[in-house]
């Protein structure tokens, strides 16, 4: 009913192979829009923005980078929180020397950085796969953030080693540090998400999302059809880097406000895995289902006892927070092991049949 | 659409949290942590301040005749819940507690946007002892590098420290790093060497090639900045390699004593500096075993109840709760704001008269705070583990605020500087 497809002739091949091939979902997509550049700004509370609609943008971006490069082009990795480390860090010391710069310029320019060690540490992928090229990113993990910790110059000599965001102001009005509002915040963070997620669609729909794919699924045969992958599995590493450390800056500069260095350790690698994987790997939409379901979900189960006038102890909330978010994750992975997106995916089949199915 | 719709009912909670009508109350949260890899050590702690509160609430109604609401909102130790605990509860807050440096980090420089006070009482930025720049910080009665100076001098008393080692133990965090700046000074000044040894926050539970590099060492003392796991993780490598007990000294914060019970017997002649002890026949504690542990309403037990966390707890309710008191006296006014707290904050003034009519003497040393010190500098006492539990075995200690001061001025400008633009207190001076 609601999507039914019938008198959506495609005429040409460029309809065919369109983005939207089905009208409904362009319509979709235009409320979600709406939501989050319209109705969400003008409804939101503070607690809102920072703890709900920023984490999930941020952390679904995150997840986006490092979909990029297990999702797409089948390189496991497990250093996904350094690289996020090397976007932070790389933003912090170029706003501290060049006071001047554009904080947004400065984000956007931090994940070239985070770009490069991703390839430097991406190397290896040529010789070795699957676990094994696994442990070479962990020992990406381990190395960055002990860099993190003893190279004082990353955090200009501060005594306590952390950074900590100063106040940036773009066109007039504060967008970093504790002086800027949460509502800007949140644009900056909305823009610089849409743009990454178009840019994302694109390339896993073209040339180089093919190659990936091509990668992922069985790279002798990639190669015999004339793919070189040595370019596949770097720029995979190079794009998949690049978003993760704008992911990272986002997170430092327009979230946190501060950071030490063990914030970029192993747990937030795992966690930005676990969107990924419960989201879908092998696709953009999944990082945002599994964003709102790993980082926005304990938020909404913690206000819920004392919306509704339950007196448990906060601690009590913690714990059961922790078991059914567990339980969750768990009953979402029996009934879809690919994720959530692949959940959507057959929902939307069957809405597309629906009332007759076959 | 699923999620969408989650998210705005998430929306629509949050709107409608933030603007919920309050009874007469005074909302003081606490950002406990119950769980996670500290909770042993935060347990103690948060149930000697909730019972102190409860206390008051149940014997004189409150303070002021307003019912104070002590609600907990749990982090878990986690930077990431403990803002989100302080963008839920700042709406309406009269105070925020964030209980870890990590979390004070974060938070510090909203509060000064939001201006709420924010309490930490023996932990968090030690440069927050200057209050015309850190307006709405406050570590009362004692920071780390107040900490710091006071063994320094409890080692000097036992001889010179000329030419002596002294390896410092620390935490490889902002936490451990902060003595750091104030014992590099007090080496060169003293001409002791200091052997800084990080304990990365992976290798809490097994310090087996620290205390090789201690043995390698052969330091004079060891002075510890731990927390949590690694205490105890310390104490037992320390006995394990035949460290002369009675030269291995902590902060305050590795004086509990769950950590010392494991090693018993064989960690006496450990120390830890502090700033609370705990009085046991002190009326105080009367008077909570009567309204709130009788009640059923602790959830504490008896043997926590001895230990020196748990008193250090009743302690620092009792410093917030003196805070809100000069506030209410100073406005007039039962049910205050932020702001007035913050001027209670800084007009407190614990004499030893007002520990006797709190039934706390002895609990914690008289001090008095200003609107240029947020700290109060109390000094504190060397506490001694005998094998069961923590005694005193020196007088009061008190902090060479000659050396400090200027420290705290310095970086307190940094600070600033590096936050601009930060808003700082015009109105008072230093010397008031």
């Amino acid at each position: 009913m609601l999507y039914r497809t019938a008198g959506q002739f495609k005429t040409s091949y460029q309809a065919d192979q369109a983005l939207f091939p089905v009208r409904q979902d362009a319509i979709l997509l235009g409320i979600i829009l709406a939501f989050a550049w319209v109705i969400f700004p003008l409804t939101a509370s503070e607690f809102t923005f920072q703890t709900l609609l920023i984490p999930i943008l941020i952390y679904s971006l995150a997840a986006m980078g490092l979909n990029i490069l297990t999702g797409y082009a089948g390189q496991l990795s497990l250093g996904t929180a350094a690289f996020m480390g090397v976007g932070a860090y790389a933003c912090y010391k170029m706003v501290t020397i060049m006071p001047w710069m554009n904080p947004v310029v400065a984000i956007l320019l931090s994940g070239v950085f985070s770009a490069g060690i991703g390839v430097a540490f991406g190397i290896p992928s040529l010789r070795i796969k699957g676990f094994y090229l696994a442990i070479a990113t962990l020992a990406a993990q381990f190395f960055l953030v002990w860099l993190f910790e003893k190279w004082a110059w990353l955090y200009n000599y501060n005594a306590s080693g952390a950074i900590q965001v100063p106040n940036l102001k773009m066109f007039g009005v504060y967008v970093a540090g504790p002086q800027a509002d949460s509502m800007v915040q949140y644009f900056v963070v909305l823009a610089i998400v849409t743009l990454m997620t178009m840019l994302c669609i694109n390339l896993t729909r073209g040339n180089l999302g093919r190659t990936w794919k091509a990668t992922r699924d069985m790279d002798i045969a990639a190669e015999l059809i004339g793919i070189n992958l040595m370019k596949s599995k770097l720029t995979a590493f190079a794009v998949s880097s690049y978003i993760v450390g704008v992911a990272g800056a986002l997170f430092v500069f327009m979230w946190r406000g501060a950071a030490e260095p063990n914030l970029f350790d192993i747990p937030l690698s795992f966690r930005v895995l676990f969107i990924a994987i419960i989201g879908g790997l092998g696709s953009i939409l999944g990082n945002y289902l599994g964003a709102i379901l790993i980082v926005g979900l304990p938020v909404v189960l913690n206000t819920l006892p004392a919306a509704f006038g339950i007196p448990v102890s906060s601690s009590m909330v913690e714990h059961l927070n922790i078991m059914i978010v567990g339980a969750l994750i768990i009953f979402f992975l029996i009934i879809e092991p690919h994720g959530l997106a692949q959940l959507w995916r057959l929902i939307r089949e069957k809405l597309i049949i629906w009332p007759f199915p076959h | 659409m699923k999620h969408f719709t989650r998210l705005a009912a998430a929306a629509v909670v949050g709107a409608v949290m933030g603007t919920a009508a309050v009874a007469q109350e005074l909302y003081a949260p606490n950002l406990s942590y119950r769980t996670g890899p500290f909770a042993a050590t935060g347990i103690p702690l948060m149930n000697g301040q909730r019972d102190y509160m409860l206390m008051l609430n149940a014997r004189d109604g409150g303070i002021g005749g307003v019912p104070v609401n002590f609600e907990e909102c749990e982090t878990g130790y986690s930077t990431e819940k403990g803002v989100e605990c302080y963008e839920k509860t700042k709406g309406r807050a009269i105070v925020t507690q964030p209980w870890s440096t990590g979390i004070t980090l974060q938070v510090l420089p909203k509060t000064n946007v939001d201006e709420i006070p924010i309490l930490a009482p023996g932990y968090g930025f030690s440069p927050m002892a200057d209050g015309k720049v850190f307006q709405w910080a406050f570590n009362t009665p004692a920071s780390y590098w107040d900490a710091a100076s006071m063994i320094v001098q409890y080692l000097e008393a036992e001889g010179s420290l000329e030419g002596k080692k002294i390896a410092f133990l620390h935490l490889d965090h902002p936490y451990g790093k902060e003595p750091l700046p104030l014992l590099e000074k007090l080496s060169a000044d003293k001409g002791f060497e200091m052997v800084p040894i990080p304990v990365g926050l992976k290798e809490m539970q097994n310090q087996s090639a620290q205390w090789l590099q201690i043995r390698r060492e052969r330091p004079d003392y060891v002075v510890m900045w731990g927390w949590g796991a690694m205490n105890a993780g310390a104490i037992t490598e320390a006995v394990k390699t035949k460290f002369p007990m009675e030269n291995f000294i902590g902060v305050w914060w590795a004086g509990h004593d769950a950590d010392l019970k494991i090693v018993g017997a064989d960690g006496a002649g450990y120390k830890s500096i502090s700033w609370s002890y705990p009085v046991l026949d002190a009326p105080v504690l009367a008077d909570i075993k009567q309204h709130v542990v009788d009640a059923g309403d602790s959830m504490s037990n008896p043997e926590e109840m001895e230990g020196v966390f748990y008193n250090r707890g009743l302690v620092i309710s009792m410093i917030l709760a003196e805070g809100i008191k000069a506030a209410q006296e100073h406005t007039g006014n039962a049910e205050i704001t932020a702001a007035d707290l913050r001027w209670g904050l800084e007009n407190l003034n614990i004499t030893e008269e007002r520990l006797a009519e709190l039934g706390m003497t002895g609990m914690v040393p008289p001090f008095q705070t200003t609107c240029a010190n947020h700290t109060g500098h109390s000094g504190g006492w060397m506490l001694e583990w005998d094998g069961e539990k923590f005694v005193k075995v020196s007088d009061l200690l008190m902090a060479d605020a000659e050396v400090i001061q200027p420290l705290e001025a310095e970086k307190a400008a940094e600070y600033a500087e590096a936050n601009a633009p930060w808003a700082v207190s015009e109105t008072c001076d230093a010397e008031s």
